[in-house]
């Protein structure tokens, strides 16, 4: 390789935009550069909007031109044009907001290459396993994709809306019945509060606490202050139970325990096992403490169902990654990043606007290569 | 200029669409068309840090993250925090009396008090030496990093080997005679080894990841013991450092300053900058200003009669002249289902004779050098054009008619010292009493009648609008200056409509 060469090369920005938040940083560095909201202010109403409350198409748009600037100013401090981008998605993105990324990458700013990749499969690189069960619970919801050899198994895929923002609704309403007023009170006031005081209790402790008489007594009320005058009243019951939505089964008889076996259900009955000793949990959502264990708890309790009877799983095993959770797949994109792939694989600005159209899985002109 | 122009009362239609006020809006003389941040190309023009004014360059800058090297922010409530002399007093030699003082240095934020002796971070003798905490992970993922790399280029050379397998016609020598090249090598005495270097040294595959049964329990005392919200980290806090992301307030360090930009502007259809800041930091002029403040008329509300559906009131509007040539300006009726032509015809043509007069100028080397082709040309060839984005329809309505006047009236040139001069007006300007009010040197008031639709709600907002036609005197070429005609749609709000007497 030419010496000029490693001056000149181009430096790639690897965005993953979530519901939540957005992780931003540069191929082949180890943690993002900036971890911010996924909003944008509006100099018209004077308010912050979040990316994901978008009413028409070109709301979307505009929304994205405003924060695709913002990133690329703020943060990168580079100018977008003629420069390589890595987007890290879910498989299960909309094709209206994938396509309206694609169109404000390559149309307003002009970039030259884009490289799409699949969150739940370059989760996986960082560890690196081949075979995996990622699960990603994020803001809008939990999403479990297993990874066999590499390749994303996209028919056994499940998802719940059990994400922060089920959780926050939950704290929301329990939070009701000690406190007035806690309605106008803004989502991120119940985040902090969550944040701060919340945990992932063990599974007797929740049921204990559920039923009308516990024997047991609850951890610590918390007075949490907010706006210099007023408080907060968080009880402990409330501490304990506000994940509880996570784990009670909805009246689909559903809930994260139940996707994840539902997942493993879904692939060929020899990977199963594999599968089962190789958990991967990504997303903001899993860093709660407490939460693996109970997640395990709630495993071995739902393998004794008759549901789950010809699974036939002895053990789950769970990943530690090099890394922390929430930005797991941003990571396993900055590591394929650094590699020839955006050349060999990205979608150029040229073969873009021949078609104006962005390659996706669900496509049949883009994944029929026999024909 | 926010609070010169503001209110937002009166808009201008960018050629893209958007309504701006004209202090938001950039003027293109090399294609004449208004343009706004949304359809102009954005680009980062100097890097700085805010806190110590410093400019960075941008290599410098990437090789340090973005951020500041001396300037920290508090990670506890992000903002800067300063340095702070301690004067600790160490004796050299026990054997001696006299004591040396040593200054030394903590970092305090001025806004929470946090401090740097909270965390424990000893005080540091140099201001800027403050350490920094590597990624525990680094070994480990720099070792994944080398193997997809030696993955994706093995891939890579394969697919290449493929498509040398498929050109190859003839049979090679060593294919007959079963010879391998290895052998042959060896014969003639070149040296056996002959891999590409790259494949040589593959990194070694890093261990697998393990996967383990235990998972961390919640610890008892959670139970128990007491939540202090003042030890725990808030989100954000959390997120100042991706890397660490610390649970508990002790284990907060202090963060370098992200540093800021200047922000160039380019027109995306003739690739001519239309904003560009000074290089220093301190000085918040530009070296080019094409900001419509300057060559479009400026126009502000003056007075207007209260307004009642269905009749006309009388609407009194200022127009200012910014430019140095006197201009005529005209009313036309506004059309908002129109997209915005491309140019009126005149100025087509002038645009053309433009477009040549560049043509010539761009040459000019070639001819001089005819040898060799002129490296500016070639490297102009290797940008990509820039695409333009198709203007999208105004979106506003108009619950109001505005009535065109026929007549057209002037407006002289701006001259900073008739500010001064109560000589009166001294302009031999004939005027149309029924449109123009009063006039005083480059400002004219003009007499406009407005009439709110019928049937509208008490308390609606009422907005008009009318398109404006003014000359424009483009000097940008100094042969001669250019005139044109210059058309730009102008949106007023008037207020809300009231009652019936």
């Amino acid at each position: 390789m030419p010496i000029y060469e490693a001056s000149t090369e181009k430096l790639t920005v690897v965005l993953d935009i979530g519901a939540a938040f957005t992780k931003f940083g540069f191929s082949g560095e180890f943690s993002p550069r900036s971890i911010f909201r996924s909003e944008v202010y509006c100099k018209k109403t004077k308010k912050t909007r979040r990316i994901i409350d978008f009413e028409t198409p070109e709301d979307l748009y505009d929304l994205l031109v405003e924060f695709i600037h913002k990133v690329y100013f703020k943060y990168a401090l580079l100018s977008p044009k003629d420069r390589p981008i890595i987007v890290v998605e879910s498989l299960l993105c909309p094709t209206l907001f994938r396509e309206t990324l694609a169109k404000v990458l390559f149309v307003h700013y002009e970039v030259s290459t884009m490289l799409v990749l699949p969150s739940h499969l370059v989760a996986a690189s960082s560890l690196p396993a081949e075979t995996a069960l990622v699960v990603d619970i994020g803001y809008k919801e939990g999403v479990v994709i297993p990874i066999c050899y590499g390749m994303p198994i996209v028919q056994a895929w499940q998802a719940l809306p059990i994400g922060s923002e089920a959780i926050h609704n939950n704290l929301r309403s329990l939070l009701t019945s000690n406190n007035t007023n806690i309605q106008n009170v803004t989502e991120k006031v119940i985040e902090d509060i969550k944040v701060k005081c919340c945990f992932v209790t063990k599974k007797y402790r929740a049921e204990q606490l559920g039923s009308s008489k516990p024997e047991i007594t609850a951890c610590p009320d918390v007075k949490y202050p907010l706006g210099g005058s007023d408080t907060i009243i968080v009880p402990g019951k409330c501490r304990e139970r506000t994940f509880e939505v996570l784990y009670e089964e909805d009246n689909d008889h559903l809930c994260l325990s139940t996707m994840i076996l539902d997942a493993i259900l879904k692939v060929d009955m020899d990977l199963r096992q594999q599968l089962a000793e190789n958990m991967l949990l990504i997303g903001g959502t899993t860093m709660i403490p407490g939460f693996k264990s109970r997640l395990k708890e709630e495993l071995a309790k739902q393998l004794e169902l008759d549901r789950y009877k010809t699974l036939k799983i002895q053990k789950f095993k769970f990943h530690t990654l090099p890394c922390k959770e929430n930005y797991a797949a941003w990571l396993g994109a900055a590591i394929y990043g650094a590699t020839e792939l955006i050349n060999m694989n990205g979608l150029s600005r040229e073969n873009y606007l021949k078609d104006s159209h962005l390659p996706d899985w669900i496509d049949l002109k883009d994944t029929n290569r026999s024909l | 200029m926010a609070h010169i122009c503001g209110p937002e009362v009166v808009k201008y239609a960018c050629h893209c669409g958007l309504l701006r006020s004209i202090s938001q809006l950039y003027f293109c003389r090399h294609c004449s068309k208004v343009r706004c941040s949304f359809c102009v190309c954005h680009e980062v023009d100097s890097i700085f840090c805010g806190k110590c004014s410093e400019n960075i360059p941008s290599a410098e800058a990437r090789v340090k993250k973005n951020r500041c090297s001396n300037c920290l922010v508090c990670p506890s409530c992000q903002q800067e925090l300063w340095p702070r002399v301690a004067a600790t007093k160490t004796s050299a030699n026990p054997d001696e009396p006299k004591q040396v003082v040593k200054k030394m240095h903590y970092l305090l934020c001025q806004f929470c008090r946090w401090s740097s002796r909270d965390v424990g971070i000893p005080d540091q003798s140099s201001v800027t030496g403050f350490p920094d905490r590597e990624n525990v992970y680094a070994n480990r993922l720099q070792e994944v990093l080398d193997a997809y790399k030696a993955v994706v280029l093995a891939q890579k050379q394969a697919k290449e080997n493929e498509k040398k397998k498929q050109r190859k016609k003839y049979l090679s020598y060593t294919d007959i005679t079963g010879v391998t090249a290895a052998a042959l090598r060896k014969r003639i005495g070149l040296p056996a080894d002959r891999t590409h270097p790259l494949l040589k040294n593959k990194p070694k595959k890093p261990d697998n990841a393990v996967a383990v049964e235990e998972v961390d329990d919640l610890p008892e005392e959670l139970f128990t013991e007491p939540v202090n919200l003042l030890e725990v980290t808030s989100v954000d806090q959390r997120l100042l450092y991706p890397e660490a992301q610390p649970v508990k307030m002790d284990k907060l360090f202090p963060v370098h300053k992200q540093l800021s930009i200047k922000r160039s502007l380019r027109c995306r259809a003739c690739e001519h900058n239309v904003s560009k800041p000074e290089y220093n930091p301190n000085s918040v002029k530009f070296k080019i200003p094409l900001f419509a403040y300057y060559h479009i008329p400026d126009i502000r509300i003056v007075t207007v009669e209260p307004l009642r559906a269905g009749q006309t009131s009388e609407l009194i509007i200022k127009f200012t002249n910014p430019t140095q040539h006197q201009t005529v300006v005209s009313f036309l009726e506004i059309a908002l289902d129109e997209p915005e032509e491309p140019e009126i015809k005149e100025v087509e043509e002038t645009m053309d004779s433009l477009n040549i007069q560049e043509k010539q100028h761009a040459s000019l080397p070639s001819m001089t050098s005819t040898s060799q082709p002129s490296s500016l040309l070639s490297l102009g060839s290797h940008r990509q054009p820039m695409i333009t984005i198709k203007p999208r329809q105004i979106f506003q309505t108009l619950n109001s008619t505005v009535e065109i006047p026929t007549s057209t009236f002037i407006l002289p040139p701006r001259d900073d010292a008739a500010e001064f001069d109560d000589s009166g007006d001294t302009h031999n300007i004939q005027d149309d009493p029924k449109l123009v009010k009063w006039r005083k040197s480059n400002k004219a008031f003009i007499r406009l009648s407005v009439t709110p639709q019928e049937g509208l709600e008490l308390k609606t907002e009422i907005v008009c609008g009318f398109a404006m036609k003014h000359l424009y005197t483009n000097t940008i070429f100094t042969q001669q200056p250019q005139k044109y005609e210059h058309k730009v749609k102008v949106f007023l709000t008037l207020g809300n409509l009231v009652g019936s007497e």
